[in-house]
């Protein structure tokens, strides 16, 4: 199944293109392929844009920013899934691995419903919005993970044990502040939980545009010690690789990554685990095809599901987290079939 | 077989100059000794085995030789030095450029073709943002070339049989350039065939070899040098024939052997030869299977 490296790039970069104005011609007001061309690059430079107002706007400010979006969240989450993997020579690892998800739900449900009225008096709710509160959570897991670890964090095992016991507590807060808090809110935090783009607008995208790129570059400058890591913690410190420094400077980087983009789009989960493993297939082991075809697919992969989360249901959105678990587990089962039939 | 790298100053010409020099070695992980005192010396090109019961302290010796990091606290005391150069005060860099370590492979969560795993060699003297040259792919070439690799060097490297695996290990510690090859129990886990294949290689190389074995036949017929472990101590450090005799093996591995020095018909070569009291008939304490029958 695997193609030429230099041809799966161009393609899936040419499809990840193409997906974007694929995505932005679809959706409940009518707007054509050519449209979507023509709105996207002539309208802001000339002024023989044909688009109406309503056209323009509903092109540039709701649906590109989505669709940034989606692309960001894909690429952001299949890569740090990429690294991760590798890092802990794990090929069950994901970006939710170290509780960063409930910790971020934790502090969106607290922003969200406890302290938003006490705030609301002080004028501080503008600062304490969702997303920082989500942040604050993401950063938050991650320090309980570090410092409940303590000394023992150098080894991976009691990392990763250390990481799922912050994630059962937290999720055991965010059920306690859900369960007291009015229908509504909870309603709002349920759906917040399971993960959305609509919303989206153009300074969003910022904070997880930074992240993603800075931290793939990361990833990209580092992959030559990565790649030796994968083969054996011991053989690596014999190679002259800093093992564990590495291995914790990454799990940061991953953990900021996912906290900034869970905090942004809420927990979706499944693509971090999956998109790795379909790259893998498609171009083989090597670490840096690995991670930019993750990123290139990944992100195909997230405007898809968020195209089909918006039309699989009339006058509905379902949350994307809904339609990638669903897509995951379809997935992971065919191949289990494949592997069984060989 | 393998070119000398050329900053290898200290190649097996000049061999006034002992090439491993290991000082009142010690180690303790934990409250537990498992390097007493160990003082010897190890000549340039020369190769060397450590042999001794599970659990004398053989793979802490090579693992204190090219600094392992323990996940325990640890203390070393005593020295190492590489032609005259105390290991420890070398940074990781340095040290991968001297030294490269062969260890017993371990499962690799993914496909990794023999090709990627020979350029992880290359990494002690790339820099982090490089990529891999004209000149590196002729190194990894020519060394898998030499080494008999290259017929299997796009398989993916799980795929491949444990001589074949030992035998790509032991090309990408060469393509690391080291001055002093390390080997934990490279024989383990192979057949008559590669074990006498893999020893023949390592001894074909022209690099100090330290490494440790456990069949003493092999080691007998292979190394020049041969150190012998027990708790932690080292009780025999000489060539083979002077090494292995009965009292030893009594004595370290609780068995009793006839020790003769044979020559072979074919090469007249003259050989140790060790045969083991293996007890041919084990008499049965307990024989449960006649009580079922009844």
């Amino acid at each position: 199944m695997k193609i030429p490296y230099a041809f799966a790039v161009v393609l899936a970069f040419s499809v990840l293109c193409l997906s974007v104005m694929g995505a932005a011609a679809q959706g409940s007001f009518d707007l054509s392929f050519l449209n979507v061309l023509h709105g996207m690059f002539i309208c802001p430079w000339a002024d023989q844009c044909q688009l109406s107002l309503i056209e323009q706007q509903i092109l540039t400010d709701i649906r590109l920013p989505r669709i940034l979006m989606a692309l960001l969240a894909g690429a952001g989450l299949s890569v740090t899934g990429a690294i991760l993997q590798s890092v802990t020579r794990n090929p069950l690892a994901d970006p939710y691995l170290f509780g960063i998800s409930s910790g971020a739900a934790l502090g969106a449900v607290l922003a969200m419903s406890a302290f938003s009225g006490m705030l609301a008096a002080t004028g501080l709710s503008v600062v304490l919005n969702v997303t920082t509160g989500a942040l604050a959570g993401g950063a938050l897991s991650v320090f309980l993970m570090l410092t409940l670890a303590g000394k023992s964090a150098i080894q991976v095992e009691k990392l990763l044990l250390s990481g799922v016991a912050v994630s059962f507590m937290l999720s055991a807060f965010t059920s306690l502040v859900i369960y007291y808090s009015t229908p509504e809110t909870a309603a709002t935090l349920l759906f917040w939980l399971m993960g959305s783009f609509s919303g989206s607008n153009w300074a969003d995208l910022m904070l997880p545009f930074l992240a993603v790129t800075l931290g793939s570059g990361l990833f990209f400058i580092f992959s030559r010690w990565l790649v030796v890591m994968q083969l054996g913690e011991e053989s690596a410190a014999t190679l002259g690789v800093p093992v564990h420094k590495l291995r914790l400077g990454m799990l940061l980087v991953c953990s900021a990554i996912t906290a900034i983009l869970v905090a942004e789009v809420g927990g979706i989960g499944f693509v971090g685990l999956m998109i790795p493993h379909i790259v893998r297939l498609l171009v083989g082991g090597q670490l840096h095809r690995v991670l930019l075809m993750s990123l290139l697919i990944g992100a195909t992969f997230m405007i898809w599901v968020d195209v089909l989360a918006h039309s699989l249901l009339q006058d509905q959105v379902l949350p994307v987290g809904i339609v990638t678990s669903a897509l995951g587990s379809l997935f992971f089962f065919i191949i289990l079939k494949q592997r069984q039939s060989r | 077989m393998v070119n000398q790298p050329q900053n290898n100053s200290h190649g097996p010409g000049d061999a006034d100059l002992a090439h491993i020099n290991v000082e009142r070695l010690s180690l303790t992980l934990g409250v537990n000794a498992i390097l007493r005192d160990i003082s010897f010396t190890v000549e340039c090109g020369s190769l060397t085995g450590i042999v001794g019961p599970n659990g004398a302290g053989k793979s802490s010796l090579l693992r204190a030789i090219y600094c392992h990091r323990y996940d325990q606290p640890a203390s070393l005391s005593g020295q190492v030095m590489i032609a005259g150069h105390p290991v420890h005060k070398m940074n990781r860099r340095e040290r991968a450029c001297k030294i490269a370590v062969v260890l017993q492979e371990s499962a690799l969560p993914f496909e990794v073709s023999v090709r990627e795993v020979l350029a992880t060699g290359l990494t002690p003297r790339k820099p982090l943002l490089s990529f891999t040259s004209r000149d590196d792919t002729q190194l990894i070439e020519r060394i898998a070339a030499d080494l008999d690799v290259m017929r299997f060097i796009d398989r993916d490297f799980g795929s491949l049989s444990g001589g074949e695996k030992q035998r790509v290990l032991i090309a990408r510690a060469l393509v690391q350039q080291p001055q002093i090859l390390l080997l934990d129990e490279p024989t383990n886990h192979l057949d008559i065939q590669h074990q006498i294949e893999t020893l023949s290689l390592v001894r074909s190389l022209g690099v100090t070899v330290l490494l440790t074995i456990h069949d003493l036949n092999m080691a007998g017929a292979y190394c020049d040098q041969l150190l012998v472990l027990n708790k932690g101590q080292l009780v025999a450090n000489g060539k083979p024939d002077q090494v292995l005799n009965r009292e030893l093996i009594q004595d370290v591995f609780r068995v009793s052997a006839d020790v003769a020095i044979v020559r072979n018909t074919h090469t007249q070569e003259r050989r140790i030869r060790i045969a083991y009291d293996m007890p041919s008939r084990v008499p049965v304490a307990a024989q449960p299977s006649r009580e079922f029958r009844k």
